[in-house]
Order: structure tokens, then C-alpha cells, then sequence
């Protein structure tokens, strides 16, 4: 098997893996189709292979994979900047609602000491400063 | 209800947080206290309920920085006008609080700085530890534009205003020093005062040679990106 239908194989097999994470809900809407088009350029690449020497030889690239290896990796940049930003505004939610449940649990326990004061109840020592 | 709250993060201190519950009551009635165990193991909570704080524990650590804006959000949800922070091992002495909160009150400053050396006081440090003040000193004067000696100190009271404030946006961690500056950028003034500084009664400092130089690079650099946010209301990924 030739290394072309080897790459054909593997862009579909992506292409699946990635409809089948959609399909189970595990991508969210706007991380799917960002997936979808990476799988869907992928397969395009590995079909009309040819295309990418033309690409390369237009931009002066002498060796055609370079250039592949060159989007591929500032795309990767790209991403992986794009996902600690993500990560830093579901750290900053994280926190922000630890504290508030926190807060919440603290002061629903002191009403419910208060509400039925209960002399064998440790909190109620608390209370009663 | 009291119009000023202490905050007293806490992360496994049940040996040392009773005591400090019990000199704060002694020393300052006329204030409450609050304790966030930052998910604390041993039994912090239980501890200083029994000394006589409101104890707020969290389910999971959120390191300092988001242990202290929790103390803070209670202070605004519950109206305190003032808020007051302090050490939980035992550094600070708490009979100074009666004039830092005497300042607050009189509005000389929106945040008090209980400061180690702006007079003789007993307080003596290493020959490196000095190098590092000296220069967070500079950076900081250089980023607000007037002379703050402690920058390090964390203890302080503060007024409503910068309780709102600090219930939206806190540093993570390493908090003291990027507060002064985030502090200037919204227009509110610090005024350092005096206070005498013990030796920590429990545990040593937590602070190592690595963990210095890194406290080193993230304080000039969060100071650097304080300056760079400029004198406008920010959006972000803040607490």
C-alpha cells in the first residue's frame, strides 16, 4: 500500500473520529467545526497531493513539505495559545465559584445553628458571641 | 454587626490560628473576624470556630490570592466599611490594629499599610532578603510615583472602596506587592504606618532560593503589566 492511500486512510479516519466526538456531544459547537475544517483541509492535502508542491513551488519552497510543516506548526502555535486562554477564563470561573459556594455553604449553616439552636450542636458556640 | 471585618486566610494552621483569634478579640473588640481555610486537612475550621470566627472553608485550595478576594466578597456582601488583613503564624501584632484601623477611619488613606520599616523597630532580616525589598521598593516607586518602603508587608486595612475593588479583581498569588500598583491605577492612596514585626511563632518561611528568584520575576512582572493596563477599566481573565 502506497504511502498516498496510507494518508487518504488516516485523513478519513480523523475526519470519523472527529464527526463521532460531535455526534457524542463531546466537542462543544464552536471547538467541532474548528476540528471539521483541520480534518476536512487534511483530507483535501492528502487527495490532491499534488497540490502542495504547486503551493510551495508559488511561495519558492524547494522542498514541498516544509512548507507543510511550517503552517502546521504556527497553526499549532496558534491553537495551543487560543486553549490557555480558554483555560485561564474557566480558572478564573473555577475560582469565582468556589468562593461564592463557599460563602453560601458558611452562611447557610449559621441560619440553619440559628434556626434551631441546638445546645449539644458545636456551631452553636459560634453563634452565640 | 461591626463595621470592620479581619480576614485571616488560613491553610493547616490549627496550631497558631486560635491564638491569633484570641489577640485580635483582645486586642481590637470592635471588629469581626473571619477565617477562609483554603482547604485546609487538619482541623483549622473547627478550630477557630471554637476561638470565635465566622469560618468560611473552601471545598477546594485556591492559594492565597483567592483565599483573600473571598474574605473580601464577604466583606462587600455584608457591608463592612472596612477590611482587615493579617498573617495567620503569628507575625503581626495585632495590638497594633487599633491604630491602623484609627487611620482608616479618620480617611487619611484608602489602604493602611502596617509598615516593618519606615521606623526602628525590632524587625532584622538577611543580607539577600534586604537586596530583594530594596528592589521591589524601586520597581514599585517607579510604577506609582511615590516612595512605599514595605511593599511586602501583609498587613493592612482597607476601606469600602478598595473592598469593592478587590472583589473583582485580586492578584493569584504573590498579591501584596502587585496590589499597590493595581491600587495607584485605580486612583486610590496608600498610607504606610508603622507597626512592630515578631518573629513568626510557627513554621518557617516557606520562601526558598528558587522561590525567590521566581517571586522576584513574577512580582517585577506583574508590576510591568500593571503599568502596561494603564488607568482604564480592564476586562479580563482577573478573579
Amino acid at each position: 500500500m502506497s504511502i498516498y492511500i496510507l494518508g487518504i486512510l488516516f485523513s478519513i479516519a480523523f475526519l470519523v473520529a472527529v464527526m463521532d466526538l460531535m455526534r457524542r456531544r463531546l466537542l462543544l459547537e464552536q471547538y467541532s467545526l474548528f476540528w471539521l475544517g483541520m480534518a476536512i483541509v487534511i483530507l483535501l492535502l492528502s487527495i490532491f497531493h499534488d497540490s502542495l508542491n504547486r503551493m510551495a513551488a508559488a511561495v519558492g519552497i524547494i522542498y514541498a513539505p516544509s512548507l507543510l510543516f511550517l503552517v502546521g506548526f504556527l497553526f499549532m502555535l496558534g491553537t495551543m495559545l487560543h486553549l490557555t486562554v480558554v483555560l485561564s477564563r474557566l480558572t478564573t470561573r473555577t475560582v469565582r465559584l468556589t468562593q461564592e459556594v463557599a460563602i453560601l455553604r458558611a452562611e447557610l449553616e449559621q441560619r440553619e445553628v440559628v434556626a434551631h439552636r441546638d445546645p449539644y450542636e458545636k456551631l452553636g458556640e459560634e453563634v452565640a458571641r | 454587626m461591626k463595621d470592620a471585618l479581619v480576614i485571616i486566610p488560613a491553610l493547616n494552621e490549627e496550631r497558631s490560628v486560635a491564638n491569633v483569634i484570641d489577640s485580635i478579640l483582645s486586642a481590637a473588640s470592635d471588629v469581626d473576624i473571619v477565617v477562609i481555610s483554603d482547604g485546609s486537612t487538619d482541623r483549622t475550621a473547627t478550630v477557630a470556630r471554637k476561638a470565635g470566627a465566622f469560618v468560611i472553608e473552601l471545598p477546594v485550595n485556591l492559594g492565597i490570592g483567592g483565599a483573600m478576594q473571598t474574605g473580601y466578597r464577604f466583606a462587600r456582601d455584608n457591608g463592612y466599611a472596612f477590611a482587615v488583613q493579617i498573617d495567620a503564624d503569628g507575625q503581626h501584632d495585632p495590638a497594633d490594629l487599633p491604630k491602623l484601623l484609627a487611620h482608616a477611619r479618620n480617611g487619611e488613606a484608602d489602604m493602611i499599610l502596617g509598615s516593618r520599616y519606615i521606623e526602628k523597630t525590632a524587625y532584622r532580616s538577611s543580607r539577600s532578603r534586604r537586596v530583594g525589598m530594596l528592589l521591589l521598593a524601586v520597581l514599585v516607586r517607579l510604577a506609582v510615583g511615590y516612595p512605599i518602603k514595605d511593599t511586602t508587608s501583609g498587613y493592612r486595612v482597607v476601606n469600602r472602596r478598595v473592598i469593592e475593588l478587590f472583589s473583582t479583581s485580586y492578584p493569584y498569588d504573590y498579591p501584596e506587592v502587585e496590589v499597590l500598583v493595581l491600587l495607584h491605577r485605580h486612583k486610590l492612596r496608600v498610607l504606610e504606618v508603622p507597626v512592630e514585626m515578631k518573629e513568626r511563632q510557627a513554621g518557617s518561611s516557606s520562601i526558598t532560593m528558587f522561590k525567590s528568584a521566581y517571586y522576584m520575576l513574577k512580582v517585577s512582572l506583574a508590576i510591568l503589566l500593571e503599568v502596561l493596563r494603564g488607568r482604564r477599566v480592564e476586562k479580563g481573565a482577573r478573579l
